[in-house]
Order: structure tokens, then sequence, then C-alpha cells
């Protein structure tokens, strides 16, 4: 009886005359999903406002006269003269393990279908970075599970590393082989029950994409099991610009709730470049003064204030990122490109021309760098892969060279060699990241020579056969290099037994 | 609206200001000055002079809104109440609203002050 008087008792405390004060506006204009608003004097930057309807808008232009805001949600509705109100609040999303298996739209609403999200918590979407002091340096990593880049160029949880190149290169492809490989490695670590493992939780942020390439996205990350560890922010190409513009902050915010309650997590933004764009239409829309490439002022700022929210924090946990970037014709120095690379600890880049000749993923060893990963990097990796680097691109400089004559000496042909089957084991296909342990048994066989009295051709297939043959006869000695993460004497010897093994096996 | 035309009229607006009070005598003269001296986009003007007018009447004004019978008294105490809260001469303006079923809806420039049943209907619907 004393909860239904309690109920009355709040019910009528809502009911109380006490006046609320709210500050309001009228619309002026709305075109391509930006209001003007006249009034609003009260405003303060990047408040949501309230729209009839129900529509929210954010504030982002404040005028001597009005107000420009972009709107958020369907702007068919609105019309001139319609009364607009503050709201007193940031724009904030849900946040926390609520979301992981879900698919949110840039407010944090599901678009999935599976129902509303539990979530009792919400973050701003916008957001000051971590400061210097509660910053720690990045010394723990993050396996992507592409060979290439964990042997070359290493990526460290908390690091910022760019995924650029031309469309169909495959960017996306390592941003989800990583994403899977996550899942993988969060499979084996809680399964083991060990209480130092940290598991990486994932958020794909997908912006101006194509609806049904963010369908086969999602696909692929439920064949893979890796869905159950993932959000998905979706903005695709037909959401108004305004969500465009903001889903990549809303996928940090989720992020930073991971980081901020000692977890770790890894952001993906596909792709940045379009989010510089739909920032260029809405600041225009504004009649924002516009710079280089029509883009405005603060497009740099636009993009290193949202990186900067990736970080490694000291007593807590840590956020990832994988911005990727499309390029026109491999140009890296275009405006937003630039920009990005000066923002990131590193960049992959990825070559059209390496994608045609079938070397996947198409990685530019040389163009290719990860600024603070190597600290990250386990010794194991490099003691196996520490010169891998030196070798690929001195048999880049040879190859380029022996085009012009055929008469090589001994050692140049053996470097072309070793450069061209290295490049061979690299080969990957996708959404099938090898686990750390394999990969440095086969980079280990591949500098003790093992592959050496292969055919070039054969070279993949080998790799392939010598990881299966570890996976399924030698999960101890790959356990091993797993814990240990590093190769020693008794080691070296259990891998080298087994590798000769295989070699005997594969050669019959 | 082009940039000039707009301070054009901010221009205009603050002559028609006296000690930071809106002056009948002197949005008259900006009138007659603009009859004798139109400038090249007169419409365009003469809506933003309009527009910062009017926003600066409605700052002087509290308008309220009434679903039933309203006394004298408590429109004169609620524009004193006003002008003490935003440090100007506010003059009380009664408007039946039937749509507010009870309570009141005051209008101050931007700012709405409500305390109606239909705000708090709305409030419980959300």
């Amino acid at each position: 009886m004393s909860t239904v008087l309690e109920q009355i008792e709040q019910q009528i405390a809502k009911l109380s005359s006490k006046a609320v004060r709210k500050n309001t506006g009228v619309i002026r204009t709305v075109a391509d999903g930006v209001a003007k608003i006249d009034g609003l004097s009260d405003v303060m930057y990047n408040e949501m406002v309230s729209f009839p309807g129900g529509a929210i808008g954010i504030a982002l232009n404040l005028e001597q006269d009005e107000v420009g805001c972009v709107v958020l949600g369907d702007v068919s509705r609105l019309k001139e003269g319609d009364e607009v109100q503050t709201t007193g609040k940031l724009l904030s999303v849900p946040v926390g393990k609520g979301l992981l298996g879900r698919v949110v739209d840039a407010l944090g609403a599901p678009v999935d279908g599976k129902g509303p999200i539990t979530s009792s918590e919400s973050y701003p979407v916008e957001k000051i970075a971590p400061g210097i002091v509660v910053r720690k340096s990045v010394s723990q990593p993050l396996f992507t599970g592409i060979m290439a880049i964990d042997s070359m160029i290493p990526i460290g949880r908390g690091q910022r590393e760019l995924i650029i190149g031309d469309r169909g290169t495959g960017k996306t492809t390592i941003a989800i082989d990583t994403i899977i490989n996550q899942a993988k490695i969060n499979k084996v670590g809680l399964a083991s029950g060990d209480p130092k493992f940290r598991p990486v939780y994932s958020i794909y942020v997908a912006v101006g994409q194509k609806n049904s390439n963010i369908v086969r996205t999602i696909g692929a990350l439920e064949v893979a099991g890796a869905l159950e560890y993932t959000v998905i922010v979706a903005a695709p190409a037909a959401d108004n610009p305004a969500n465009q513009y903001l889903a990549p902050y809303s996928g940090a915010a989720i992020g930073e709730w991971f980081m901020e309650n000692g977890m770790d997590a890894l952001i993906v933004y596909d792709d940045l470049s379009k989010h510089a764009v739909a920032y260029r239409q809405i600041s225009l829309i504004l009649k924002r003064p516009s710079g280089r490439e029509a883009y405005p002022g603060d497009v740099f700022y636009l993009h290193s204030r949202l990186l900067e929210r990736s970080a490694r924090l000291d007593g807590k946990g840590s956020l990832t990122a994988l911005p990727i970037i499309e390029t026109l014709a491999g140009d890296v120095s275009a405006y937003i490109p630039t920009n990005v690379i000066s923002i990131t600890d590193g960049q992959i880049f990825l070559e059209t021309d390496l994608f045609n000749q079938g070397i996947r993923p198409a990685v530019s060893v040389g163009l290719s760098v990860s600024r603070v990963g190597s600290s990250a990097q386990i010794k194991a990796t490099k003691q196996v892969g520490g010169k891998l680097k030196g070798e690929l691109a001195q048999f880049r400089e040879l190859a380029a060279f022996a085009q012009f004559g055929s008469d090589l000496d001994a050692k140049t042909k053996s470097q072309l060699d070793r450069g061209s089957r290295i490049v061979e084991l690299f080969k990957q296909p996708a959404f099938n990241p090898i686990p750390i342990e394999q990969q440095v048994v086969t980079l280990w066989a591949m500098q003790k020579g093992f592959y050496d009295s292969l055919e070039l051709k054969q070279v993949t297939a080998a790799s392939v056969s010598l990881r299966e043959f570890f996976a399924t006869r030698k999960d101890a000695v790959l356990a091993e290099i797993r814990n240990k993460a590093a190769l020693d004497k008794d080691l070296e010897d259990k891998i080298k037994v087994g590798v000769e093994e295989w070699k005997a096996s594969f050669s019959a | 609206m082009p940039k000039q035309d707009q301070q054009l009229a901010r221009q205009l607006f603050s002559l028609s200001l006296v000690g930071g009070t809106l002056s009948t005598e002197h949005v008259g003269a900006v009138l007659q000055y603009l009859e004798k001296h139109p400038p090249a986009r007169p419409i365009a003007v003469l809506r933003a002079y309009q527009r910062l007018v009017r926003a600066e009447y409605a700052k002087g004004q509290a308008v309220i809104e009434h679903a039933g019978p309203i006394a004298d008294s408590l429109v004169q105490s609620i524009a004193t109440t006003m002008a003490g809260r935003y440090g100007r001469a506010v003059a009380g303006v009664a408007k039946a609203n039937p749509s507010l079923l009870a309570g009141l809806r005051v209008r101050v420039g931007d700012d709405v002050y409500e305390s109606s049943v239909a705000q708090q209907l709305a409030g419980l619907s959300v």
C-alpha cells in the first residue's frame, strides 16, 4: 500500500505548480538538414535543442542574430515559424556492455531490430581528450592477426594507426580482420581463466558507407563469431550529413566507456574521408568560410580532437584507433590524408598495384610505419621478424634494379629469392587472421630457410600447411610461445623439431 | 541575406534606441530616412530591421497566456516580477489561450515560463 501511495506522491510532485523556464527560438529557414533559428539567446555551443515532433538538433553556429543548428532526424516535418527550445544538455549516447553485439545509429538508438538497448549510463558525444598526466605510453601489443602488420608495422594498445589507400585495396578488410582477431583472442583468453587477461572490445563506425557494405561487414563479423564483442555505429550514405558527422564521436564515447572502466577497446573509423566530406557539407550550408578544397578552417581540429580521445590511461584501460582514409590515385599528399597522417602514430599504406598483383593484404612496406607500436611488440616477433622490413626494402630496391639486366651476382640473386619468398609468405586471405604464435612459427621457419627448397608458388600453401600442422599436432609449443612471448633455446629446439616433422610430411 | 544589409539593419536599430530602450520617435525617424534614402535592397534591410525591433519589443513585454479568467492585479504583479528579473521596464499583456487547460504561460523575449496543465500533461506523456 505504501508503495502505491509513494507513486501517487511522486506523480503529484511531477504535477507541482512550479513554473518551468525555457529558452525558445523560432525557425527562420530549414535547408539540407540545417535550421537557422531566431532567438535561442541562451543557447550554448554544441547544446542539444528540441524541435517540434521530437527531432533534436545541435547548435553549431552561434551568430549575432541567429543560431545555426544541424537537425538529427526527420527535417521534412519542420517548417518556418516552428518553436525550438534549448534543453541545457550536451548530446549523449548510451554506453556500456549492453551495446556489444548491437548495431546503433549516431545517437545510440538501435537499428538492428533486436529490441531496446539495456544501458544505464550515457556519455557525452563531444568530450575533451585525456590530458598528459593521466596518459601512459603504449607498451602492450594489439595483434591484428595480419602477419605483414604484426611483424613489421606493429600496433599497440592506445595507438592511432591510420589505414590509408585507394578504393578497393582492402582497407576495411584489414580493420575487420583485426576485429575478428580480437574476438578470437578474447575467446581463448577468457576460456583460459587467466585473471590477468584483458579482452579487447571493438567498435566499428561506418560513416557514409553503402548499406549493403555495412550488411556485408556485419555478416562477416557474425560468421566469425566476433559480433558479440563488437558495437557497430552506422551512419550510412543514406543518413543525413549531421548523423555522419556525429557518428565517429558517438563511437569514441562508446569506446571511452571501456577505457575509463579499465578495459581495452579498439575503434575503427571507416572512413574519415567521408566524415570530412559530411562536415564540409554542413559547414558550407552553415555558410562558414571555406578554405582549401572547400573544407572549413577547422577540418584539422575535426579529426585531431576525435583521434586524441584514443589513449592508454594510467591505471585504467585503453582505446586504440584505426582510422581509415581513402585516397584518390594513391595521392597521400591531399589535404585530408596529410592531416590525418600527421595526427596518427603511423600508417598502413595499401597500394592498388600490389593488390592487382595478387599481393594481399596489399601493404606497402616502404610507405607504412608504426611510430610507437614497436615498443609494444612481443619479443618473439622481434626475434623472428626484426630484420624483415629491411630485407623487404632491399628486395624492392634490387627488384627494380634487376629489371635492367640479367647478369646478377649470387648474393643479389639470393636476396631477390628471399625477398620474393617473404612476399609470398605474407599473402593472407581476407577474414582469416593468424594467431601471433602461429605467425612466430611461420616466420621462424622462413628465417631458418625451411621454404628455400620449395618452388616460389608453393610458399603460401606451405606456410598454411605448417600452421595447420602446428595447430593440430603441436598445440603445446604454440601455447608455450603464447605464454612466454619470447623464444629461448629450448623453445626454438621444440619449434625446430616440429618444423622438421612438418617438412618431412609436406615434402612427401 | 547579404552581410551589408544585416550590418545596415543593425546600425539603424542602434539608432532606434535611446538609453538602451526602443524609442517610437526614433523608429519613425529611421523609417522616414529609409524612405528618402532607400538602400540597394530596401525590403531585405527593412525585414532585418523589423526582426531586430520585434525581438527588442518582445523583451519589454510579458505576454501572459491564460486559460481561465485572470485578475489585473496578477498581470501587474507578474510584470513587476519580470521587470525586477530582467532589470528593465516590462509591460504585462494578458492573452487568452484555452489550449493551456489551466495555469499560465509567460513569455518575455526568448524566455518562456510555463506552469500550465497542458505542459504537465505533455511532460507525463514523454
